[in-house]
């Protein structure tokens, strides 16, 4: 009999891409009360707890109306929270688990995982989004103002948060260290990003430091594709996003490819 | 997970001498009720919290304090007011509130839910521990974890807001019922769920809506009046409202009233995880 042959990828092992992207992004679906509908209701709550409280009183940040103002960043939100939250989750699993194997094992490069990585993480917010995206049509959420820019924003910010979620994946040894990443580190970077507050609302210093937040360039670039307003230049948005997430994706491919925490 | 083996010293072994029948070892007697299993299950679901505070402790300060900040600062400050009492100040108490019952429950349901996924709820099924002790050692438990929580959110928040005080009665009674009926509601809920995606849904489709629409934000007088109604039969309405007015001195509706709705909520609740505890349903085959 002879020796099977040696199977031969190509410069790139689609096959493989495609797969561990496959997987990713059914695990994340298969619990959708967790990553669909979990976040439309927490967000419809959101607004509508804002609405009632802001009730008529408030002034008008920005020209438009508070709750308008409001509900582009809640979808924002959304889209990076269950960004972070699938990969970082799901690496930590599989650590513990001890299943890291399957993908360290597989003939797949660090390049490859890195890719199939983000996208499925991309591709799990961008959904969640459109889920909170809907559940908010009710109170006022329109056709955005400039669809395109909207989709760039919102997937460039999830790729983005999407290698900042390989990092922490693959730092955390525990439960309680990817808790730790998200909680100190990931929620107070989106609640202090102007998701709730235009920046007016805060004194020079505070503007400051929410401009050297490059969350906030998302969020703000998704409300000005959406209501057509906005507090920064979309062009420095937009550099802002892709200088850093470049960056990130550096660190995290030479995480895989060193395969540190994953390869003891 | 690591189990530690029992290594008894070997001088028992040795001190039995060989074709010497031992005397049979004597039943223990518990008493009416087991205090030292009572006393060592609770100690046990406090140190399970303790031992992860960053998490289970810190982690709901830090939210609850972003949460504050972006309320008061994209609420526009000073000028808003709700009745006499200004905006962060009628805030602080609900959000103090929140945070205690969103712990009680987390304490009690995760730690049933995680014992029968990873098969270890028999430690706590075969000790001679009778159903109303497994409810007040675990409804303790998470008590502890609820106030404990909320004692420090309330002296972090001091800090920033001038937190007034009216009744520490009330505070009291409140904090430690509504912890109390959170725990009890997380043991049914960790004995009910059987996958983590079924208490994430209890979590964001029960216990989440009643506490965010509760009125920890707003006062239900500006609701409508179809809502107002709807808010009176929701029972974290009442702790909020209650514990509130331990500190600002009103309320938006009776306090005696809620005092009752506590309680009777509290032992229908006891009484129902004892039966379910009794019964050992999802728990014993």
């Amino acid at each position: 009999m002879k020796a099977p042959a040696a199977r031969q990828f190509q410069e790139v092992n689609w096959l493989g891409v495609w797969t561990l992207f496959r997987r990713e992004l059914h695990r994340g679906l298969k619990m959708w009360t967790v990553s669909l509908a979990a976040p439309a209701l927490r967000a419809a709550m959101m607004a509508g707890i804002f609405a009632l409280v802001v009730a008529s009183t408030l002034d008008v940040p920005l020209g438009i109306d508070f709750v308008a103002f409001l509900l582009p960043g809640l979808v924002a939100a959304a889209i990076l929270e269950r960004t972070f939250e699938t990969t970082a989750f799901w690496l930590v699993y599989d650590k513990l688990e001890g299943v890291i194997g399957d993908i360290v094992r597989a003939p797949v490069t660090a390049g490859e995982i890195v890719v199939a990585y983000a996208l499925s993480a991309a591709a799990s917010g961008l959904l969640s989004g459109a889920a909170v995206y809907i559940a908010l049509i009710p109170f006022g959420l329109g056709v955005p103002d400039s669809p395109l820019l909207a989709l760039f924003f919102a997937f460039s910010g999830s790729l983005m948060i999407g290698a900042f979620s390989q990092i922490a994946g693959l730092w955390a040894k525990k439960w309680d260290h990817v808790s730790a990443a998200q909680t100190f580190v990931f929620v107070p970077f989106v609640f202090l990003s102007g998701v709730f507050f235009p920046l007016d609302r805060l004194p020079p210093a505070g503007q400051l430091l929410i401009q050297a937040n490059p969350i906030f360039y998302v969020v703000d670039g998704l409300r000005l594709a959406v209501t057509g307003s906005g507090d920064a230049d979309p062009v420095i948005g937009a550099t802002v996003i892709l200088t850093l997430g470049t960056v990130l994706y550096a660190v995290a491919y030479r995480l895989f490819a060193m395969g540190y925490r994953i390869k003891d | 997970m690591v189990r530690r083996s029992v290594h008894y010293p070997l001088t028992i072994m040795q001190t039995i001498p060989t074709g010497v029948q031992a005397a049979a070892p004597k039943v223990r007697s518990l008493g009416i009720i087991n205090w030292r299993g009572l006393w060592t299950l609770y100690l046990k679901e406090v140190q399970r919290f303790v031992k992860v505070f960053t998490q289970t402790v810190a982690a709901p300060v830090v939210t609850t304090l972003l949460f504050f900040t972006i309320f008061t600062v994209a609420l526009g400050g000073a000028g808003r007011v709700v009745g006499d009492t200004s905006f962060a100040v009628f805030l602080a108490p609900g959000l103090i509130m929140m945070v205690m019952m969103q712990n009680a429950f987390a304490n009690t349901s995760s730690s049933i839910m995680i014992s029968k996924i990873q098969g270890n709820i028999v430690d706590v099924l075969m000790p001679p521990l009778s159903a109303g002790e497994l409810v007040v050692a675990f409804a303790a438990g998470g008590v502890t974890r609820g106030l404990m929580v909320g004692v420090t959110t309330g002296a972090v928040l001091a800090l920033v807001v001038p937190i007034t005080l009216y009744s520490l009665w009330l505070i009291l009674f409140h904090a430690v019922a509504a912890s109390l009926l959170l725990s009890l509601l997380g043991i049914l809920a960790g004995i009910w769920a059987d996958r983590f995606d079924h208490m994430s849904a209890i979590t964001n489709f029960v216990i989440m809506p009643f506490s965010f629409l509760s009125g920890t934000f707003y006062s239900i007088q500006r609701l409508p009046e179809f809502w107002q109604v709807v808010a009176l039969f929701n029972p974290f309405f009442y702790m909020i409202d209650g514990f509130r007015a331990g500190f600002i001195g009103s309320a938006d509706s009776s306090v005696t009233v809620g005092i009752f709705v506590m309680l009777g909520a509290n032992l229908l609740l006891l009484a129902a995880s004892y039966r379910l505890l009794a019964s050992g349903y999802k728990l014993k085959a």
